[in-house]
């Protein structure tokens, strides 16, 4: 047990080594003064107005969920193939499913963030950057995570239909799929709600959304951040709700 | 087969319904590209486009890549890859120390039904507030540093890793614990002696499991200032330097490949 605690802190003194810390210049008060000007209207704004512009952001927070939901569904209908092809049970040969895991890795481990800022080189700013970052996000997750479920099927039944002389496809759409599915629709619900989140900033780096309000107002406009982030927050924490509460139906 | 054929067709006929449900998706997602601004010149070029980028990607920038040559070595991507390596690591260790006491806050075996759902709410806030957003407010008190994104990966991290503290300790043997309240042991002993040997394996599990995501935050933090190796991917990438940008990709995916091992070789061997 004590060597683990001594790695620990063997690490925290090596990492520490990289991170500046110097007292004499932090700005505490900056900090309030930064909280105020995005809780509070800017100069002779009324909160009315604070308010009001909320409203002005449906159709930023349209683009959000239009590249949430593309997002979602595209990548992961793209994803079942992958995710079969790397299931050990299903697919026996190595030569197959390592190369596969492969790629699913390599799009997992890319930051969806990483992923929009190459999108926007490619097709520019706005919402399909975002659609496109999004999908191969999802894309990662899904295969990642519906591939560990293909693995963990009961394949009693599956054998069984093999046995009776059912062609592969015929024994994965009728033992295989069914023990499948209703997992499949709770993650499909579940990644939804990752990519809401997720896509809420990604307007930072151009991928449109209600992100890229932040970023056109941060110089000067400081109480439409505030009134943007507040937005943002009850819609993450709405769409959070619905999921759990789907979700907590469906099982 | 023909027995099995009439089965099936006696099965009831949910196709319609089926039809009218993915017919509905479909549309959904095609009405999701209504006024995403397709430019068809790009969509054109996007061959060439796809080519030349990958024939610079593939020229890693070595100098840039260990620092040397032109750049320094506080330049160079090892460097940035540790640094952002640090915040995560550092910004997990504080995340985890202050979730301790929001996971015993909000677990309801310790602090029973009314104020456990205080604490859960806390967690609920701390953990839907977006993180880039959060290190743009912090950006303002700490500047333009790596310790700004330290505290926001610690203080983000709290939500979630207080979320499952929680959980890991409901989910526990009360057993010690009533033993200890027979004894006559008070709040503290009981959970020094009956709670923490019991969810330490735990609360290690769930800590390197989020150091993965944080590794992942904290190649992103950069962007708005935060230290790490975003701040030279959105600079390289306003400069459409290819062979920058895909050394540093290079540089994140086997970071995060080699953290992903060991985080999971590591929680293999505690549970």
């Amino acid at each position: 047990m004590w060597y683990v605690v001594i790695a620990v802190i063997v690490l925290l003194v090596i990492f520490a080594q990289f991170i500046p810390f110097d007292p004499n210049y932090f700005m505490f008060d900056q900090l309030g003064v930064i909280l105020k000007k995005m809780f509070t209207p800017k100069g002779n704004r009324t909160w009315g107005d604070y308010f009001a512009y909320m409203w002005t952001l449906r159709g930023a927070l349209l683009d959000t969920m239009k590249m949430s939901f593309a997002g979602t569904v595209i990548g992961s209908v793209l994803a079942v193939p992958l995710a079969v092809l790397s299931a050990k049970n299903i697919v026996k040969l190595p030569v197959i499913y390592i190369p596969m895991r492969f790629i699913m890795n390599i799009f997992r481990t890319i930051p969806a963030m990483v992923l929009a800022i190459i999108a926007v080189l490619f097709v520019g700013t706005g919402v399909l950057s975002g659609i496109i970052a999004i999908t191969l996000f999802s894309f990662g997750i899904m295969a990642k995570m519906l591939y560990e479920v293909i693995e963990t099927i009961d394949m009693n039944p599956y054998e069984a239909l093999e046995s009776t002389g059912a062609t592969r496809m015929e024994s994965f759409r009728y033992a295989a799929l069914p023990q499948i599915l209703p997992v499949y629709v709770s993650y499909l619900i579940y990644i939804f709600e990752i990519n809401v989140r997720t896509s809420a900033v990604l307007g930072f780096v151009g991928a449109g959304g209600i992100g890229a309000v932040i970023s056109d107002n941060i110089l000067y406009n400081y109480d439409r951040v505030g009134a943007t982030i507040i937005l943002i927050f009850f819609v993450i924490l709405f769409v959070q709700f619905l999921s759990n509460y789907v979700r907590g139906k469906l099982q | 087969m023909s027995r099995a054929g009439e089965m099936l067709k006696q099965k009831p006929r949910k196709w319609v319904a089926n039809l009218i449900f993915f017919a509905i998706i479909v549309a959904t997602v095609i009405f999701c590209f209504t006024g995403s601004s397709i430019n068809l010149y790009r969509l054109s070029t996007i061959g060439t486009s796809l080519r030349i980028m990958f024939t610079k990607m593939v020229n890693l920038n070595t100098d840039f890549l260990l620092g040397v040559g032109v750049y320094q070595f506080e330049e160079g991507v090892i460097y940035m890859a540790l640094e952002t390596l640090a915040i995560a690591f550092i910004g997990t260790f504080i995340g985890a120390i202050l979730a301790i006491p929001f996971g015993f806050l909000a677990s309801s075996t310790i602090s029973g039904k009314v104020v456990s759902k205080i604490g859960v709410t806390i967690l609920v806030i701390i953990r839907v507030f977006p993180e880039i957003v959060l290190a743009l407010v912090l950006v303002k008190g700490f500047g333009m540093n790596a310790l700004t994104g330290v505290l926001t990966i610690g203080l983000h991290s709290i939500g979630m890793l207080g979320k499952l503290f929680s959980e890991a300790i409901d989910n526990m043997d009360k057993s010690p614990i009533e033993a200890l309240d027979a004894v006559g042991a008070n709040r503290w002993q009981k959970i020094r002696f009956g709670i923490l040997p019991q969810v330490a394996a735990d609360i290690s599990s769930i800590t390197l499991y989020r150091f993965d995501i944080n590794v992942r935050s904290a190649t992103i933090l950069g962007i708005v200032g935060a230290g790490g190796l975003g701040a030279s991917l959105i600079i390289a990438s306003y400069n459409w330097d290819w062979d920058t940008l895909g050394t540093i990709l290079v540089a994140i995916i086997v970071m995060v490949m080699l953290v992903d091992a060991v985080s999971s070789y590591l929680r293999g061997k505690l549970v």
